[in-house]
């Protein structure tokens, strides 16, 4: 039987007694007290100390309305270099014709969307030849045999070509990984310089976010590139850029 | 079997060798090429460094800190001081959710507590899930790299694994053989009641862990099992959440070579309501098992700033030839003969510290700039003081001898002419084995200075 409060006890007194040691045996000192920080949930203490998310640490460029081509640009550049797809559309309809065309270039049958209010819109503007299954109920079995995932993204990086998405906005987590596509929506105004920018910006609310860079991808086997092992072989952006 | 032989049937072994070479060299090229990609590498080097310092310092507040933050999201802390504690803490809580099968991500810590053992005891069984670690499971080996476990094999190799074990055609396409693993481990995903997972850094202000991967496994390992256990040594804990982003700099442009991994999952606790996705419980287990009594001075406590990147392992002369296995420990390389004799007692890798030739080109590489070779160099005294490893009689007392000799100037000039007298060449086996020694000049140059030399000077 392990009491796991004497085993915290004990290695506590451990780590101080050494910790001691090395301060009399010269070592660095161990200079004024740190104070814990409490964090509930949802509150945002980052180095920049502000609860604010769309704060903008080291004065990057921020979520602009209509975000700067470069920030753009290289975004798509970065998702190229990483083996990640990119189409850019402006308004819902023609995103609407992007999926379409994306899952049927894909021979995506059996789609499966995100709980987002984006994504159900989306997808229910798809034609037939299409099987759309509902997350609500679908079973393990039910969601490996589905051809694509469609979520939302909340935010990309443009330094690394990453998508971040946050548990909090939408069920994403395993329709991003399970399904061979992955095809994700990401407005162009939540596009961040980097990934400093990005962490800043993230929502503290969600038990888990995930940042995706490209498609899934070992090279155990002599170190040689296989994409798409056990997550998506096909990651596709659908960049949506704000109507005029 | 001793560090010694292990190395030299090694050595002996071509294949081993031409896969070694390719992997460690692609490795460099890959880590050289990334490094470019960051303006100012040294100097995160630095800050990932001080944040380390920082953290070690105070582990004690930053652990409870991260404690009280991840207890708050919803996740449950277990405290663990040694190897068999944190198997039975595993243990008994996969056997109490009546868990038959564990699918596992890559954990260097699982592997150091030896988990898969200890969870087939129990009658679960373990399921290793990342590519690299699936192969050595099923060919029964332990992993020869931190990063790509199975570094040592070639695919000709693999292909005959997989045909044996999963009954597929033999085959050496790498991507029929990834999709035929891709198959059978989805089986296991699909019936996995527990997953267990390894913790790349964990962040004290918000009680988040992070697990940075490529293939995709550690995701469905944290996110389809009813039950998360993350498994941590107590030195994963960094301040701050922001802290993340020089960290997620370095790791994979050292490890892989990549300017990022495909994913990072930042986890803070467990998911909030019950139609949330993913696990309904997250426990983690944090390990001591060794690493608080590295906190004792500044030169041992610099091991556990390690970010377990791997990159000292590409770079190492010795690692390059021998590979992981010859240093019969979990962690190979030079980090490896340093932290086995930390971890599991010098009594048992006495030969490790000596396993260098303190070329520094570890140090050169290392993301986080531990001194390896100081390391080295203390491991060998304490090797000394604490005559662990096997007694060396005959080098004690050449040493004192020497020592006898070069502190008094005529006997050190009788024992030079006793020697050029008798031409004898000090039988010094072990020395004289690698190198020459050059032979004794007729006449040394004290006695040069007193016949000639002194007044060709004086002229």
């Amino acid at each position: 039987m392990i009491r796991t409060a004497d085993a915290r006890r004990e290695i506590l007194r451990a780590i101080r007694e050494s910790l001691a040691e090395s301060a009399a045996g010269g070592g660095a000192a161990r200079e004024g007290p740190v104070e814990p920080r409490a964090a509930g949930p949802g509150s945002a203490v980052g180095s920049t100390g502000s609860a604010d998310p769309g704060a903008k640490p080291r004065g990057s460029t921020g979520p602009a309305a209509g975000a700067s081509k470069d920030v753009v640009s290289s975004f798509t550049e970065r998702l190229a270099a990483v083996g990640a797809q990119c189409t850019v559309v402006r308004g819902e309809a023609a995103a609407a014709h992007a999926l379409a065309d994306i899952l049927t270039d894909a021979a995506a049958r059996r789609v499966v969307g995100s709980d987002a209010p984006l994504v159900q819109r989306l997808l229910s503007a798809l034609g037939d030849g299409f099987v759309r299954e509902r997350l609500e109920g679908l079973s393990r079995d039910g969601l490996f045999a589905c051809d694509a995932g469609v979520t939302t993204a909340q935010w990309g990086i443009a330094e690394t070509g990453t998508l971040v998405l946050e548990s909090a906005r939408e069920k994403n987590r395993l329709l991003s990984l399970v399904p061979p596509i992955h095809v994700a929506l990401l407005s162009s105004t939540c596009l961040c310089d980097s990934l400093g920018d990005a962490l800043a910006r993230m929502s503290r609310a969600s038990h888990a976010i995930t940042l995706i860079t490209g498609p899934s991808r070992t090279s155990d086997i002599e170190l040689t590139l296989v994409v798409g092992v056990h997550g998506p072989q096909v990651v596709h952006v659908l960049l949506l850029e704000e109507e005029p | 079997m001793s560090f010694e032989r292990s190395a030299r049937a090694a050595l002996a072994d071509e294949q081993l060798r031409g896969a070694l070479r390719h992997a460690t060299t692609l490795f460099g090229e890959r880590r050289r090429a990334a490094m470019a990609t960051l303006p100012d590498w040294e100097g995160a080097r630095d800050r990932a460094r001080a944040i380390k310092d920082e953290t070690l310092l105070h582990l004690d507040r930053y652990l409870e800190e991260f404690t009280a933050n991840a207890e708050r999201a919803g996740a449950r802390v277990h405290w663990a001081r040694d190897a068999a504690t944190a198997c039975e803490i595993i243990g008994r809580i996969a056997a109490e959710r009546g868990a038959r099968t564990v699918v596992k991500s890559k954990s260097m810590a699982s592997e150091e507590i030896h988990l898969n053992a200890a969870l087939a005891a129990r009658g679960i069984e373990p399921v290793e899930t990342d590519l690299g670690e699936y192969i050595i499971q099923l060919a029964g080996e332990a992993p020869s790299h931190i990063v790509a476990p199975a570094i040592h094999k070639t695919r000709r190799q693999i292909g005959a694994l997989f045909a044996e074990k999963l009954g597929m055609e033999p085959s050496d396409d790498v991507a029929k053989l990834a999709a035929a693993a891709r198959r059978a481990l989805r089986r296991r995903f699909a019936e996995a009641d527990l997953g267990v997972s390894g913790v790349n850094f964990a962040v004290a202000e918000t009680g988040t862990i992070l697990i940075l991967e490529n293939e995709g496994n550690a995701r469905l390992t944290t996110s389809l099992p009813r039950t998360h256990i993350a498994l941590m040594g107590i030195e994963k804990v960094i301040p701050r959440f922001a802290d993340l982003e020089v960290f997620l700099q370095l790791l994979p442009r050292s490890g892989t070579g990549q300017v990022l991994t495909a994913y990072q999952s930042l986890l803070t606790g467990a998911k909030r309501r019950p139609e949330d996705e993913g696990p309904a419980e997250l426990h983690i287990v944090l390990l001591d098992n060794g690493r608080s009594g590295m906190l004792a001075a500044p030169v041992t406590r610099q091991s556990l700033a390690c970010i377990r990147c791997g990159a000292c392992l590409n770079a190492c002369p010795v690692y390059r030839q021998i590979g992981g296995h010859a240093y019969g420990s979990v962690y190979p390389g030079p980090i490896g003969a340093v932290l086995t004799p930390q971890l599991f007692g010098l009594g048992r890798s006495s030969e490790l510290p000596y396993a260098s030739s303190l070329c520094g080109a570890c140090r050169d590489v290392c993301p986080v700039k531990i001194d390896i070779p100081a390391l080295l160099l203390h491991l060998r005294a304490e090797v000394v003081a604490t005559r662990a490893g096997k007694p060396r009689l005959l080098e004690r007392l050449a040493f004192s001898a020497y020592a006898a000799v070069m502190a008094r100037p005529r006997l050190f000039e009788s024992v030079v002419r006793l020697a050029r007298m008798l031409r004898v060449m000090l039988p010094l086996g072990a020395w004289t084995k690698w190198r020459d020694l050059r032979p004794l000049a007729p006449r040394s140059f004290r006695e040069e200075w007193r016949t000639r030399l002194r007044h060709e000077v004086a002229r």
